[in-house]
């Protein structure tokens, strides 16, 4: 009885999106509506049960503890930028990146006694970051390109996300600091993970096999 | 200056009509399942002290309670959960009446959520407390009660749920690890994060951890939850350790539960910790397929009691989140519009006392019956039509006879 329930997974826009839809390729599921999808934001995957939602990531993880949305995949920034109540069970190793503290090049960050400024998107790691050195600081929230601020004067540093590093590098910037590691996780609703525990298992063995 | 006047204050919301309806008729169903078991109920206020919330056993974060100062400028908090000030009230007016105390109570708790997330601030919750009681039974009892509120708050699948932390806990004393990091253990095994945690231990065990018999149970007590098939998994996995004896206690108390009640509704999660609780030992959760969100969290609370009274006694109790619960019967559409009064009695400027008189006899006979309020008959017709009354009752000094028209 409990096989045939169908699984509603909300997938990041975007890359996450495109590494998801590849391997749900891998995996043989006709993924044809999810590569031609238009402008439509539920889309099914004929016969598998599955029916897969397309978000932003932070309204993944809303979706999912609401439980609208049995499974997420989602970026490990979102996940500690916003938390939640959800279990948070499978790495899937793509969408790696890292978190760094960030500034003008050759400078001491730490040097002095000033509250620091830090510019970032990610307030809430921001603060635990700092918090757990004991250091008061003060954030500004960027939407944008969070680069400009230290180059602009606004702030001493930045904490975002570093793929390559070639942003930085490209504007007087270096990293000081590596924060934490960074790639898509799956995340499950704690009812949905109890009620649906073998639809859920299986998809979720199926995604490590082809990793 | 700004003003609110017109809006509630974000997680709080005014119930209408159907809503209070059915709010106030599972909340009967509750208590009548309470009350027939024996339970007496207490109310306790919205205010209390700040003291009584934060103890050695539970202190709740000060950004998740509504915080305020009383006139000798005391911190008051608007109460978090209803437990501490029952235990509270079974450690000080009660602490001389007949034990095991059996307790209910239904009413309003609040929570400081993050803003803009859907979340309620205010939840009515309706549970039970049993204190001083023998474990097991009171375990038995309270988890059967438990099972009987879930079947009565959905149609659909529903779970109820049984874990022991005691088995986290015995394994992480065996394990060498920091008072800061078992924090970030703790979270890792509640959300199910193996992959993390797998990663957590090998940094902060080292070597211990490929050859220690207890991190390889932590890494797999997420994944062990289910159905009954989940037992001998954990009986090889904690074959001669102290958590053996713990895991036949549990596996005895889910048999029974599964004698007692349809057995596929009842799993269990070894993988439970208790994240800010107060839990001692067994503890459980109740699901249903409607809400996101689990809707009964109860479990065994031991030291909590000695918080108040300097001497531990075995508790144990449980609450149902009622305003998740009648969410989902709300969204489910599993009730009926009601409709205002079946009668509206109007009458004119020289009848009111026979008007009055007559509405009161229909009431007697068991009709809801509606004394328009509207000035003319016209108006009175219009009110009735709008509000789905089905007849509408005309008293005039001119008319002996009462004229009935059918809308």
């Amino acid at each position: 009885m409990e096989d045939k329930k169908t699984i509603r997974i909300a997938l990041t826009k975007g890359r996450l999106e495109k590494d998801t839809v590849n391997l749900f390729e891998k995996i043989g599921y006709d993924v044809s509506q999810l590569k031609n999808k238009g402008r439509r934001l539920v889309l099914e995957i004929p016969g598998s049960g599955i029916e897969v939602v397309l978000a932003k990531a932070a309204d993944v993880i809303t979706y999912v503890e609401h439980g609208v949305c049995d499974v997420g995949v989602v970026g490990k920034d979102t996940i500690d930028e916003h938390g939640g109540r959800f279990f948070e069970i499978f790495d899937l190793g793509f969408g790696k990146c890292r978190f760094a503290l960030a500034g003008k090049k050759g400078e001491n960050f730490y040097e002095g006694c000033q509250v620091k400024t830090i510019a970032t998107k990610y307030p809430n790691i921001t603060r635990r970051f700092f918090q757990a050195k004991a250091m008061d600081i003060d954030i500004v929230k960027i939407e944008g390109s969070v680069e400009l601020a230290p180059l602009l004067g606004l702030s001493n540093g930045i904490i975002d996300i570093v793929e390559t590093g070639t942003t930085l590098k490209e504007n007087g910037l270096e990293v000081y600091e590596y924060v934490s590691d960074i790639s898509a996780r799956v995340i499950v609703n704690p009812v949905s993970m109890k009620l649906k525990k073998n639809s859920i298992e299986q998809l979720v063995s199926k995604m490590k096999n082809q990793l | 200056m700004k003003s609110y006047d017109l809006i509630t204050p974000e997680g709080t919301r005014d119930l209408l009509f159907e809503e209070c309806k059915v709010r106030k008729e599972t909340e009967d169903i509750l208590r009548d399942i309470f009350t027939s078991h024996g339970y007496s109920e207490v109310i306790t206020p919205a205010l209390e002290f700040y003291d009584v919330f934060n103890n050695k056993t539970r202190t709740y974060s000060q950004e998740e309670m509504y915080k305020l100062t009383d006139g000798k400028g005391r911190l008051l908090v608007l109460r978090p959960d209803s437990t501490m000030p029952v235990v509270r009230i079974a450690a000080t007016r009660l602490k001389d009446s007949a034990f095991p105390l059996k307790l209910f109570c239904a009413q309003n708790i609040y929570r400081c959520n993050p803003k803009m997330a859907g979340r309620d601030d205010e939840i009515m919750q309706s549970g039970i407390e049993i204190i001083g009681g023998e474990q097991k039974r009171s375990d038995i009892e309270a988890l059967s009660l438990a099972a009987q509120v879930l079947n009565c708050c959905s149609s659909g699948d529903v779970r109820l749920e049984i874990g022991d932390i005691a088995f986290y806990d015995l394994i992480i004393r065996q394990l060498n690890i920091s008072e800061d990091e078992e924090i970030t253990v703790r979270s890792l095994v509640s959300s199910k994060n193996t992959h993390e945690l797998t990663r957590h231990l090998d940094r902060i065990l080292g070597a211990e951890r490929e050859n220690s018999k207890y991190a390889e149970m932590l890494l797999r007590l997420p994944t062990l939850f289910g159905g009954a098939e989940v037992f001998p998994k954990a009986q090889k996995l904690f074959q001669g350790t102290e958590l053996e004896q713990r895991l036949s206690e549990l596996k005895e108390t889910f048999d029974t539960l599964c004698t007692l009640q349809a057995d596929d509704r009842i799993t269990v999660d070894l993988g439970l910790v208790s994240m800010w609780e107060y839990y001692t030992g067994i503890v459980f959760r109740g699901y249903i397929e409607e809400y996101g969100q689990s809707v009964i969290s109860g479990g065994r609370y031991d030291t909590l009691v000695g918080n108040f009274t300097k001497e531990d006694m075995p508790a144990i109790g449980f609450a149902a989140n009622l305003t998740a619960i009648v969410d989902a019967k709300l969204r489910k559409n599993a009730y009926k519009k009601i409709s205002r009064a079946d009668i509206l009695v109007y009458a004119d400027d020289n009848s009111l006392i026979k008007g009055m008189k007559y509405c009161s006899e229909l009431i007697s006979k068991g009709y809801k019956t509606e004394f328009s309020s509207c000035s003319a008959q016209e108006e009175a017709a219009d009110y009735a039509k709008a509000a789905g009354i089905k007849e509408l009752h005309i008293i005039s000094s001119e008319n002996e006879e009462t004229l009935k028209i059918m809308l």
